[in-house]
């Protein structure tokens, strides 16, 4: 049964293809009927994301992917020749491969990135509630999802933030743990800021406090948050209660320095403060480093955290190649074989036929046996038969993934031993 | 059956489990820790089944010479250290912990005993005593552990540079919170396990208490272990010297343990 893929995404098709092919979610039952109508297909499922446009068929031939390109082209509102400089068209263990690769986030652009896996969840699922996934295009959907999540759970690969905003977030993890129930404090309006001001708000940290020498952009920027707006000058009051710093205004000059952090932490007995300078020039005095409990990072600090964690991903990823790789030939073994089950049963049954009419006539001819005699020559003609066998059926669940050498193969295994056609 | 195959058992899956937990640092290959801790279960389980043995055979707890109270501290330990883990999902304490774990039940099996009944321990007193010891040791050792790794994760923070174990150290408030927290329930149950120690030394040698390797050790310990909770309640743990500390505590609880003759 032939399993296809047709598809465009980042790589191959710029944005403004792209766009033209994107399909809406709430019109996906529409899409995927649409689909099943363009030829004969057992299956279909369609992904489509911001970075890619796949269609996933399970197909008893593969004449109809001429048709899936023409239906796509239509969509498009575009030459089918023009459409097709950025089309993969992909079969068998290929597609497998792909999908795998695609789940695990190392087809993404950011590599690791943890919503494509989600999408193609929702993929498989959408297609699954329209009742168009066949047996081969669900079995190909639950091993998508266990194998990109062993992929995430084996190499960490989506673990490290590769922002300057989400790796503050992730050293703010390292040193808290959980980020609920812990105060945030503002400095300034900077944009970089205020991004990482709003990835900790999104960890559900207990309040937001924003200080700018302008009170009304304070209270403006405070009511993104949910936070409080507090005047520049009271600082060092919210130090000793803030448990992260985040300095981001445009003042030329040091707006924390060494004496008022030990103040602080002076009466935060063992809790630490967490600075992150994002302005420059910098707002923290770097001499804050130097003091127990109190942990600054700077801009270039977070970036190379950031470069850090996206040469970790590389690394990372040549482990998930390999997870994959392992992954693929173990499911396109899994198919080919439970293709090959009905000839083998076909086999067994006409051999074991043969068997028990020679086995009958032989016993015939060698007159009265004893019970261990008959037991001996019955023994001996089964483990014949399954010595025969052994090869054919080997070769039948270890065949090639294209259908057409399968077939073929079991066409002359058919015709040697004699089965119905 | 010999009574002791289990011990060698759980010595050799404390072993395996030991390495491939030390070569999971160099691999950075997270199915590889979770094999090593795999190993050290079935070690672990091991090493109950042998414990268990001994006190059906003597009819007490096997704290009655060196090689047994070191294997129960081992047990205790790594008891401890599958709870953290359950808790906290902490694999890098298994560094120090299974390399602990193993040395103390190889001095078991190295050391080897007969097993005896001990008439000493008919007493409630000095049962609890050897109890109470034997698991504030255990306790102090694992907060000595998180401690490190707590200095570990703070010196990481500063320097800006991720070591191997980045990736394998909790958050710095959960090595500090358990390292803590283990501290002052060790300390507590150390504590009172000498204070019983000494009420039934008092009572069985008519008020003289013996000041031999063993009780020097145990009471240099108790001091230094004490400067080391203090370090944490008045918050200056980060320091060098908290290290020093610990490690000079670690010694004095080595060397008491080394001290331990039959009761």
């Amino acid at each position: 049964m032939p399993l296809m893929l047709v598809g465009l995404n980042h790589r191959t098709a710029p944005v403004e293809v792209r766009e033209r092919l994107s399909m809406d979610e709430r019109k996906m039952d529409e899409i995927l009927q649409s689909l099943l109508a363009c030829g004969p297909l057992h299956g279909v499922a369609m992904l489509s994301t911001c970075n890619r446009v796949e269609a996933i068929l399970s197909a008893p031939n593969e004449d109809v992917i001429e048709q899936i390109v023409d239906w796509m082209a239509q969509r498009a509102g575009a030459a089918r020749v023009e459409l097709e400089k950025h089309l993969y068209i992909l079969r068998y263990g290929d597609v497998v491969k792909h999908l795998f690769r695609v789940c695990s986030g190392l087809d993404s652009m950011i590599v690791g990135e943890p919503q494509i896996g989600g999408q193609v969840r929702k993929a498989f699922q959408l297609a699954q509630d329209n009742g168009t996934l066949d047996a081969l295009l669900t079995q190909l959907y639950e091993q998508t999802m266990r194998v990109a999540k062993r992929v995430r759970t084996d190499t960490g690969i989506g673990e490290h933030a590769v922002s300057v905003p989400y790796a503050a977030v992730e050293l703010a993890k390292k040193i808290f743990g959980q980020l609920e129930g812990l105060q945030v404090l503002l400095l300034g309006a900077g944009e970089i800021g205020e991004l990482t001001a709003e990835h900790l708000h999104g960890q559900n940290v207990k309040q937001v406090f924003v200080a700018n020498r302008s009170y009304e952009r304070a209270v403006e920027l405070a009511a993104r948050f949910e936070g409080l707006a507090v005047q520049f000058g009271s600082i060092e009051e919210h130090l000793a209660t803030c448990d992260i710093v985040i300095a981001s205004t445009g003042a030329p000059h040091f707006v924390v320095e060494p004496q008022q952090v030990r103040r602080a932490l002076a009466t935060r007995k063992n809790r630490n403060l967490f600075l992150i300078d994002l302005s420059v020039p910098r707002n923290i005095n770097p001499d804050i480093a130097g003091i127990d409990g109190a942990y600054l990072y700077n801009v270039d600090d977070l970036q190379h955290v950031a470069d850090a964690n996206r040469e970790l991903r590389q690394k990372k990823a040549q482990q998930a190649e390999e997870i994959i790789t392992r992954e693929v030939d173990s499911f396109r073994k899994r198919l080919v074989a439970q293709d090959a089950v009905p000839t083998i049963l076909e086999l067994q049954g006409r051999l074991e036929e043969i068997r028990a009419t020679e086995l009958e006539k032989c016993l015939r001819k060698m007159g009265p046996m004893t019970p261990e005699q008959r037991t001996a020559v019955e023994l001996f003609s089964s483990q014949m038969i399954n010595k025969i066998l052994h090869y054919p059926i080997l070769q039948l669940k270890d065949a090639s993934d294209e259908p057409q050498e399968r077939e073929s193969l079991r066409k002359t295994i058919r015709k040697i031993f004699g089965l119905r056609s | 059956m010999n009574p002791n195959l289990t011990l060698y058992i759980a010595l050799g899956f404390y072993g395996a489990g030991t390495l491939v937990a030390l070569l999971s640092l160099f691999a950075r290959e997270k199915r590889m820790q979770h094999t090593g801790l795999g190993l050290m279960v079935v070690g672990f389980l091991s090493h109950t089944v042998w414990i268990g043995t001994i006190c059906t055979i003597t009819g007490h707890p096997p704290i009655t010479n060196l090689p047994e109270t070191a294997s129960f501290i081992a047990w205790l330990v790594f008891l401890a250290e599958l709870v953290l883990f359950i808790v906290y999902r902490v694999h890098a304490a298994s560094f120090f912990v299974y390399p602990l774990v193993l040395i103390l039940l190889s001095v078991t099996a190295v050391v080897h005993e007969p097993f005896a009944h001990s008439p000493k321990l008919l007493s409630r007193l000095f049962t609890a005593h050897l109890l109470l010891t034997t698991t504030g040791v255990a306790a102090l050792l694992i907060g000595l552990a998180f401690g490190l790794l707590a200095h570990l994760q703070d010196r990481a923070l500063k320097s800006k540079t991720r070591g191997r174990l980045w990736d394998l150290i909790p958050s710095l408030n959960v090595c500090k919170d358990v390292s803590y927290r283990a501290l002052a329930i060790g300390f507590s149950v150390y504590t009172l396990g000498l204070v019983t120690g000494v009420l039934w030394s008092y009572k069985t040698t008519a008020g003289i208490v013996a000041l031999r390797t063993k009780e020097v050790g145990a009471i240099v310990a108790w001091v230094l272990f004490a400067v080391v909770l203090q370090s944490y309640i008045s918050g200056t743990y980060r320091t060098r010297r908290t290290m020093v500390v610990g490690a000079a505590a670690f010694v004095a609880i080595i060397v008491a343990m080394l001290g331990i003759h039959h009761v």
